[in-house]
């Protein structure tokens, strides 16, 4: 007997067919004429200047980090989360003082700026 | 807004530069004519002294064959009352004029299209590029003695083009190249187009005393010419740094067709259709400028229904074009098309009135030197009472139900792209614009034209000068609009709607006119310089959205990048009549 | 046994599948009717009788479509960037239940592909595989709207997807399982929407976000940046991003229906299970009006807010939630 997770599996595969199928299918029919002003790229009618692969803004990452830290938390709370009707109470109240530092955390992230757009 | 008191008079300021101001005494001439060299000191003391702070229009004549040039500037007063005219006359070989734009910011793009179109140089300039055409073009296209690629004749009506039952083509006459001058030692063959350096130059690095802890790279970014929320084909280089914009520069002529050149070879009348053509939104605006401007040199005035009709016709285009712009303001915050089409949906209506009293919808081409092409037919002044009376009242409110009190309309535009009232008086800025800032300065109120004087409105004014009182004022002009057009309506008399006999040639006496109206986008003026002959000699409009663009690079700074797009489209331009 | 065991699941998943291009292709149909409607237009009637051909005229012309891939793009990264969004839009839907079981040429079939017994954290999982997608199809253009709208769509996400977990740990306390299946029969007596009303407007909300619907279509946002992450893209490329987003809301659809819409139950479900993929299909039809009002209804909100919004509002509320919950059960509970 095959478990669930092996039904996922053959589904991933499976999906990987359709758009390599559609690239594959398109890329038969498809007329390729390619010269360098349609090779160019798009900056609404006149050539870019300056790099576009540049030093970007350190804010993006700046929520990266806090995005990871908190994911991971989340992650935490789910397997109490299904079993929380057979937990004993101490623990609930264990993850509740978690979910307070949590917030704790996300406090101290909000006066640090760190959730500022600048 | 800053209302000082004139410390002297008009008159004293100009009997302190007695003998350096002459008045200009040609026949049909107003104004004053000043030597380069005090140009610079005069307006300072007009400005700050006299308090004529708002430079409205600058321009050039070209005085071929005469070896001369003039420029032309007109000033007024935000708290109202009759320009001042100011000329230059320089040398045509060498036009060389101090710049006003240290005293009046305002005059920065007019003064650029006059350097591009006529040569004229001005010394002290910040940015003194070619606005309309691009670099590199060769010669000065509004100057009297330059000739297009297919030149045909001086002036309208060109001569029988089947004179002997053989159709001539001005393309046979004028093979191409016959006309097109080249810049010294250019080789087609070797051409490559010159970039856009000069544009490029002192934009990038101009920030590098932002202080920062982590080393950011700035990007150039070209919003348009081929972007979907330009309004055309408008094209905004920016700088950025991560989503902030640290500097902003316009540039425009994508759609550049010499409408200046092409209105002096017409005759006066046909420029009426041709004026249609400018800001293709609201034409009957338009044509009330020309036909103004074109009416004070002929010393005529239209009769009581015309002049009836007019208002009529100015005030519904001016609601149509608030509703209008409105609607693809919240398109370009980012609403899909609902505001918009249902902003649409009245302007139809509107159309429809158009359609019937002129007989196209968007080309109107309705208005004649004193008085108007045809009477109302039967009909359409009932449709107009319903709209006015019941349609147009109930569905702005609807509007307003939706939009005023919305969050994220509120959260989007309070705030942003603020221009204060000094700001706007010294960019010039006009319309909506200038009155959302807080100056409430309307042409209809500030200087009368036609029965404004006799309809009770008021002037709708913001105070904050950001986008959210842009929208505000808008949406209370088109309520003033429909409280004058209940006025008119009620009392339109019956009567000839043309002075004198309809004529295919109007007989215009030489002189200069400078004739204004509030448009719908601002102040729109038609600066008309006759000869005497059929066609004008000096075709120059004052076109709002252009002029209204000098201050996008003030309004865009340290803005988010989303803003800009949602600051272009408070500004409500039409690319018609920016490039012209 | 085995073999007609793979047999079957190969046929459900392909016809899965078919079911998710199908279900995109009407989508986009339903999206453009619904839009004309409230915009006072028409809408496409011209291909078929009611437009119903229009998705397939739309997809034989993207077949036909020139691709142009950009000399200075990363070229590999370039083509493998849709594959890559398609791909996680796709499996999301494998465990989400239609039904219960029905049985069909003599053989009992279960209504869904997989009942894992983790299946809400496999949804996490699967949404933040997605966001490489759009990042490297934004990196890899070498393009700048492209660029910025990659970075945007990254940072959006992950901002998001804190709120979403929380909002989705709700259900799963409720429901005492990850397992869809379980969460889906635990709504026997009552919807979570009407005990956890909160969490499925922050669920939603945040849903909203993460597929870059409006009014948080900041990614992509036209106005500003022409096109976003795929303004490079063309043909079939372009159409499998945009094959990716619809799908993507038609999964979240089916998620939040399962989640707190009670999934597949109604009336008679249990004496009639096939009646389960119609309820299913109704209960996403309305789903999805909803995100289309939405979008015809509302203008963007900027980016800056936007990550206030998920951060200040929505994640802090998401977490008290829970917290709320929490001690609410124990009070409840005993």
């Amino acid at each position: 007997m095959l478990n669930d997770w092996s039904y996922v599996a053959i589904f991933t595969v499976i999906s990987m067919f359709l758009p390599a199928a559609a690239i594959a299918i398109a890329s038969f029919l498809a007329p390729k004429k390619p010269n360098p002003i349609k090779n160019s790229i798009y900056e609404c009618g006149v050539e870019t200047v300056g790099a576009t692969w540049v030093q970007f803004k350190v804010q993006y990452y700046i929520y990266t980090l806090v995005f990871l830290l908190f994911d991971v938390e989340i992650i935490f709370l789910y397997p109490w989360a299904v079993a929380y009707n057979q937990l004993p109470l101490f623990a609930v109240v264990e993850v509740i003082i978690f979910i307070l530092i949590l917030l704790g955390g996300l406090l101290y992230a909000w006066r640090k700026g760190a959730l500022e757009w600048v | 807004m800053s209302v000082e008191k004139p410390v002297v008079s008009l008159a004293d300021l100009c009997s302190r530069y007695e003998g350096l101001l002459v008045p200009d005494e040609r026949q049909g001439f107003e104004g004053y004519l000043i030597s380069p060299d005090h140009l610079i000191s005069f307006c300072r003391s007009l400005r700050d002294d006299v308090g004529y702070d708002y430079l409205s229009s600058v321009t050039g004549v070209d005085n071929f064959p005469a070896e001369q040039m003039e420029v032309v500037y007109h000033f007024y007063r935000t708290t109202g009352g009759p320009s001042f005219n100011l000329k230059l006359q320089v040398s045509r070989h060498n036009p060389v004029v101090p710049s006003l734009v240290p005293l009046y910011p305002g005059a920065d793009f007019q003064e650029r299209e006059a350097w591009d179109l006529l040569g004229i140089r001005f010394e002290g300039h910040p940015d003194l590029r070619r606005i309309m055409m691009w670099e590199g073009f060769e010669g000065f296209p509004l100057r009297k003695d330059w000739r297009e690629p297919f030149f045909e004749d001086e002036a309208k009506p060109f001569k029988s083009r089947w004179p002997d039952g053989q159709v001539i083509r001005s393309e046979d006459q004028n093979p191409y190249k016959n006309n097109v001058r080249y810049p010294n030692d250019f080789d087609p063959e070797q051409w490559t187009p010159v970039g856009d350096d000069a544009l490029y130059k002192g934009m990038l690095n101009l920030s590098q005393n932002i202080q920062s802890e982590f080393k950011t790279d700035q990007i150039v970014v070209n919003l348009g010419p081929q972007h979907p929320s330009t309004h055309g084909v408008f094209r905004m280089v920016v700088v950025l740094e991560g989503e902030t914009v640290l500097s902003l520069k316009p540039v425009m002529g994508y759609l550049h067709r010499n409408h200046e050149k092409i209105g002096e070879r017409n005759t006066f009348l046909q420029n009426m259709p041709f004026t249609d053509r400018l800001d293709y939104i609201s034409s009957m605006s338009n044509n009330f400028g020309y036909a103004l401007a074109v009416e004070k040199l002929m010393g005529i005035r239209p009769p009581e229904r015309a002049e009836y009709i007019r208002v009529m016709m100015a005030e519904l285009t001016r609601f149509l074009n608030h509703i209008f712009s409105i609607g693809f303001l919240l398109n370009d915050l980012g609403a899909f098309f609902t505001p918009a089409l249902y902003a649409i949906e009245e302007r139809e209506l509107i159309l429809d009135v158009f359609e019937a009293v002129s007989g196209s919808r968007m080309m109107c081409n309705y208005f004649r030197f004193g008085g108007v092409a045809r009477d109302l037919p039967d009909g359409v002044l009932e449709k107009i009472k319903e709209l006015v009376n019941d349609r147009l009242p109930r569905k702005l409110e609807e509007f307003e139900r939706y939009l005023t009190k919305n969050d994220l309309v509120r959260i989007r535009c309070e705030g942003v792209g603020v221009l204060s009232p000094e700001e706007a008086i010294a960019l010039s800025a006009a319309g909506p614009i200038l009155r959302a800032s807080g100056v409430p300065y309307d042409v209809r109120r500030a200087d009368p034209y036609s029965i404004y004087d006799r309809f009770d409105f008021d002037v709708a004014y913001g105070l904050h000068g950001d986008i959210y009182d842009r929208y505000l004022v808008r949406v209370e002009e088109m309520r003033q609009s429909l409280r004058i057009l209940k006025q008119v309506v009620r009392d339109i008399p019956e009567g000839p709607i043309m002075s004198g006999k309809p004529q295919y040639q109007a007989r215009v006496p030489p002189g200069e006119a400078y004739g204004r109206v509030e448009g719908p986008k601002g102040e729109l003026g038609f600066y008309v310089v006759s000869n005497g002959k059929p066609n004008p000699w000096r075709y120059h409009v004052r076109a709002p959205s252009f002029i209204n663009l000098t201050s996008l690079a003030t309004m865009a700074k340290n803005q988010k990048i989303a803003d800009v797009v949602a600051i272009l489209g408070s500004i409500d331009i039409v690319l018609g009549e920016v490039d012209r | 046994m085995d073999g007609a065991m793979i047999l079957e699941w190969v046929i459900k998943s392909i016809f899965l599948i078919l079911v998710m291009t199908g279900g995109f292709a009407y989508v986009t149909l339903y999206e453009r009717k619904v839009l004309a409607r409230i915009q006072v237009r028409i809408g496409p009637n011209r291909a078929g009788p009611f437009g119903v051909l229009q998705p397939v005229a739309d997809g034989i012309k993207l077949i036909f479509k020139e691709e142009l891939v950009p000399a200075k793009a990363d070229k590999l990264i370039f083509t493998l960037a849709p594959v890559l969004t398609v791909i996680p839009a796709l499996i999301i839907t494998a465990v989400v239940p239609w039904g219960t079981e029905v049985t069909l040429f003599g053989r009992t079939i279960k209504l869904y592909l997989a009942d894992i017994n983790i299946a809400v954290l496999y949804l996490m999982a699967v949404t933040s595989i997605s966001i490489y997608g759009i990042a490297l199809a934004g990196w890899s253009s070498n393009n700048k709207y492209a660029t910025l709208g990659g970075l945007r769509a990254t940072a959006q996400m992950i901002s998001y997807e804190l709120a979403l977990g929380f909002a989705m740990i709700v259900p799963v306390m409720m429901a005492g399982s990850m397992s869809l299946v379980d969460i889906v029969e635990s709504q026997k007596p009552v919807w979570f929407v009407f005990v956890q009303p909160l969490a499925f407007l922050i669920y939603f909300i945040a849903a909203l976000a993460e597929i870059n619907r409006s009014p948080f279509d900041m990614p992509e946002a036209e106005q500003e940046l022409t096109a976003g992450y795929h303004t490079e893209y063309s043909g079939m490329k372009f159409a499998l991003f945009f094959m990716a987003e619809y799908i993507k809301m038609i999964a979240i659809s089916m998620i939040g229906s399962s989640l707190f819409l009670g999934g597949y139950r109604g009336p008679f479900v249990d004496q009639l299970p096939a009646l389960g993929p119609l309820y299913l299909f109704i209960k996403v039809a309305i789903v999805l009006f909803v995100i289309i009002w939405i979008r015809a209804t509302l203008p963007r909100i900027r980016y800056d807010r936007l990550m206030q919004f998920g951060w200040k509002v929505l994640f802090p509320l998401a977490l008290l939630n829970v917290f709320v919950t929490g001690v609410v059960l124990i009070l409840v509970g005993g």
